[in-house]
């Protein structure tokens, strides 16, 4: 891609808060997914594999691991000469003093001066909480073949769920006519994937005359798309097919990670055509100990085995020891499962130790156990 | 620190290890599934504040090169420090010629432009852990003119293949360097690591030079040891020597032993590589795995015992692997049986039911082969 032909802007200061204890002190982009990753991987990952330079990472909500850990530009390959990462935190300005972002449209309203220096033609918007694969510079040549003012990535969702999303009603022919935002009787089930290109010198009008508005939630859903619609603008969807999670939960968190363990599952990690970058972590490879059982498990280096693993997820650095038993399990980095515990449906969060012979987690429970805090050795511990 | 600078230098014309080195120089093979070997003497240089580090390369340098690249993942200061990639261009690798001594020779006005006073040299072809700000601090403060590393071993009749021993007096001063003979097991093995002045390592290099075209660093050193002040500093933990294939195969087996691992991979003392990005492991329904190192991207369905498994390898359905190393991306198809095996990277192993190698003389399979 021609140099910053297209600049982007990852909205990236949600909570996420029924993560609950995993986003207490991380937001959750920073949340780690499927064995060695941070959910933010992939869309940087994404804008390094479609030729994207210059990516803006916009945090609010505890940012400051998240801040240390974009500006590794590095680690994605976007530390090239005119390539960068770029952490874009709300500040203080001579006329008006700190402000919050006050929506997603405000995020980028507030940073027209980062754009400005790079003056593109285009503008991705991102978010930095969903799991997916997807080549932006195809979506840009959609977007310029339609000849659109603005362009929506939607994914067909069951018609069932439909109206727990943002929905689009196209003509037909790819253009968007309506935007529903969780309607109760959806007329389509094309849902948004809060993926959008704009056309900067028309985006950048409407962020301006936005500002201004005092009636505005400063938000590209309720304000920004609407008021082009109304405009007339010629607003675009595209159609993405593949894998595609927002892991807004602790069990939806949970499900992402276990799709992997199908070795045909659709998100394929394994594409070498299509990787996904991360941090670099100096330390052996995985070690599946002498009385080590381990079946149907997507394990990555650094973790030590020497009970047994079955059906789970275990994140750099995880140690199962003797007589352990996991299953059906995430264990988050650094996580210890000491001898003879057991650790059934349930996602143990980073560093947290599972006491000796302890048991964590249900097999028939509801919802997906999340071990947070260190369990004590013992016999009856949950 | 940054008393003194880094040379890693390659293993010389008289060390070749069958199959492997075909395709690479020692430095650059594949070691415990994620790392190269020369990620170890690298490494020691980076988390001993070396920071301005020279590489010997005499021969097939382009996955040395690739690997390497600009050193930023061995935690160097892009700046301050540096990594040179330095070429004994002359002759082949086997050439009588093609020796350290040429190679420094060669590259003399680099090593002088170093603005270090110390020089640490260490082999890209052995594997060990050693801080050099105390090997150093020690050399300085004994007032010895050359110090050597050197490591006791107990089996030096088998292993240790083309390493030279030191012979030593009750005060550690080295008394004589020899090849290993393979005559006894207990031996003082030399770690091919000096520690001098820069002077002292130029003028070696140029007395080196002017007496035989073919001597090298610890010919000198020998011939010298009787009129300089030549000591000898011991290493103690895990040491490995990779020039020969049983050498190379028996030193990644004894790395099974988690304990002996973990003892070379300290948090506090890590050993960098280049990240090639591949996703966790996949481990099937009916994989069974013990006792073994597996890195990352590979697809297991079969049974893995005592072994090593590179990156991205596939192992197929009713495999099974014993006491093997597997490289990277080699593929395993269902139901073959291997053992006591080096199998090289991107090899297909379809029609060959059974490959079955022994101890103490694994079978080799090569490179891209089809089997």
């Amino acid at each position: 891609m021609a140099q910053n032909e297209m600049l982007a802007m990852i909205l990236a200061g949600g909570r996420g808060s029924r993560l609950k204890d995993l986003t207490t002190k991380v937001a959750k982009p920073a949340v780690y997914y499927g064995g060695k990753y941070r959910i933010i991987d992939f869309p940087l990952s994404n804008c390094a594999n479609s030729g994207i330079d210059v990516v803006g990472v916009l945090t609010q909500y505890e940012s400051v691991l998240l801040n240390s850990y974009v500006a590794q530009d590095g680690r994605w390959g976007l530390d090239s000469k005119d390539s960068g990462v770029y952490v874009l935190t709300p500040r203080e300005k001579a006329d008006e003093g700190l402000d919050v972002y006050r929506g997603t449209a405000d995020a980028i309203s507030q940073n027209i001066d980062f754009i400005d220096t790079y003056n593109p033609e285009y503008l991705l918007i991102l978010s930095g909480d969903h799991i997916y694969k997807m080549n932006y510079a195809k979506m840009l040549a959609y977007h310029k073949e339609m000849n659109a003012d603005a362009t929506i990535a939607v994914r067909g969702v069951p018609m069932k769920e439909a109206s727990r999303f943002g929905i689009m009603n196209t003509d037909g022919k790819g253009r968007i006519v309506e935007f529903e935002e969780k309607p109760a009787k959806p007329k389509s089930n094309l849902a948004s994937m809060g993926i959008y290109i704009f056309s900067w010198k028309l985006l950048r009008k409407m962020l301006v005359e936005d500002m201004k508005n005092p009636n505005s939630d400063h938000d590209f859903g309720k304000d920004i798309i609407p008021k082009m619609l109304s405009d007339h603008r010629g607003l675009f969807a595209y159609e993405f097919s593949g894998y595609w999670k927002d892991v807004g939960t602790i069990d939806s968190l949970w499900e992402a990670n276990m799709d992997l363990l199908d070795p045909k599952n659709e998100l394929n990690l394994n594409d070498s055509s299509w990787l996904i970058y991360t941090e670099d972590i100096s330390t052996l490879p995985q070690y599946i100990g002498k009385e080590a059982k381990v079946k149907k498990a997507y394990i990555t280096q650094g973790v030590q085995v020497e009970g047994s693993v079955s059906n789970s997820v275990l994140f750099t650095g995880a140690v199962v020891k003797k007589g352990a038993k996991v299953i059906d399990s995430v264990l988050m980095p650094g996580a210890v499962v000491e001898d003879g515990a057991t650790v059934t449906r349930a996602l143990v969060a980073e560093n947290i130790k599972i006491g000796k012979k302890a048991k964590v987690g249900s097999k028939t429970s509801e919802n997906i156990t999340l071990v947070a805090k260190n369990v004590k050795g013992g016999n009856n511990n949950g | 620190m940054a008393k003194a600078f880094g040379i890693i230098s390659s293993a010389d014309n008289t060390i070749y290890v069958d199959g492997l080195q075909d395709y690479r120089p020692i430095g650059s093979f594949s070691f415990l599934g994620r790392f190269r070997v020369i990620d170890f003497p690298i490494s020691n240089m980076s988390n001993s504040d070396i920071n301005r580090i020279q590489v010997y390369l005499n021969s097939k340098p382009r996955s040395l090169c690739e690997h390497i690249g600009s050193g930023r993942h061995y935690n160097i200061n892009s700046k301050r420090g540096k990594i040179q990639l330095l070429f004994s261009e002359n002759t082949s690798a086997r050439s009588i010629y093609n020796n350290d001594i040429s190679a420094y020779k060669a590259n003399i006005d680099y090593i002088q432009r170093m603005h270090e006073d110390y020089v640490i040299v260490a082999p890209s072809y052995m594997v060990y852990k050693e801080d050099y700000r105390q090997f150093l601090e020690s050399h300085i403060a004994s007032g010895a003119e050359i110090t050597v590393l050197y490591h006791k071993v107990e089996n030096a009749r088998d292993y240790f293949k083309g390493c030279h021993t030191v012979a030593l007096n009750k005060q550690k001063g080295v008394q004589a360097i020899e090849k290993n003979l393979g005559t006894a097991n207990n031996k003082n093995i030399l770690m091919d690591t000096y520690c001098m002045k820069k002077e002292t390592f130029v003028e070696l290099v140029q007395d080196a030079s002017w007496m035989s075209s073919i001597y090298t660093l610890p010919d000198i050193i020998n011939l010298y040891c009787k009129q300089m002040d030549v000591r000898a500093y011991q290493h103690k933990g895990y040491f490995a020597s990779l020039t020969s294939l049983d050498d190379y195969y028996h030193a990644s087996m004894e790395l099974l032993d988690y304990n002996t691992a973990s003892d070379l991979f300290k948090a506090e003392w890590p050993i960098y590589t280049r990240t090639t990005d591949s996703c966790p492991t996949q481990y099937f329904e009916t994989a069974k795995v013990t006792n073994s190192f597996v890195s990352n991207g590979c697809l297991i369905e079969g049974t893995v015992e005592n072994s090593i498994i590179g990156r991205g390898a596939i192992i197929g359905k009713g495999v099974t692997i014993k006491n093997s190393i597997i490289m990277a991306y080699a593929e395993i198809s269902d139901d073959i049986r291997i053992e006591n095996a080096v199998v090289d990277k991107w090899a297909k192993i379809i029609n060959a039911k059974n490959i079955v190698g022994t101890e103490l003389e694994p079978q080799y399979i090569k490179r891209r082969d089809i089997l």
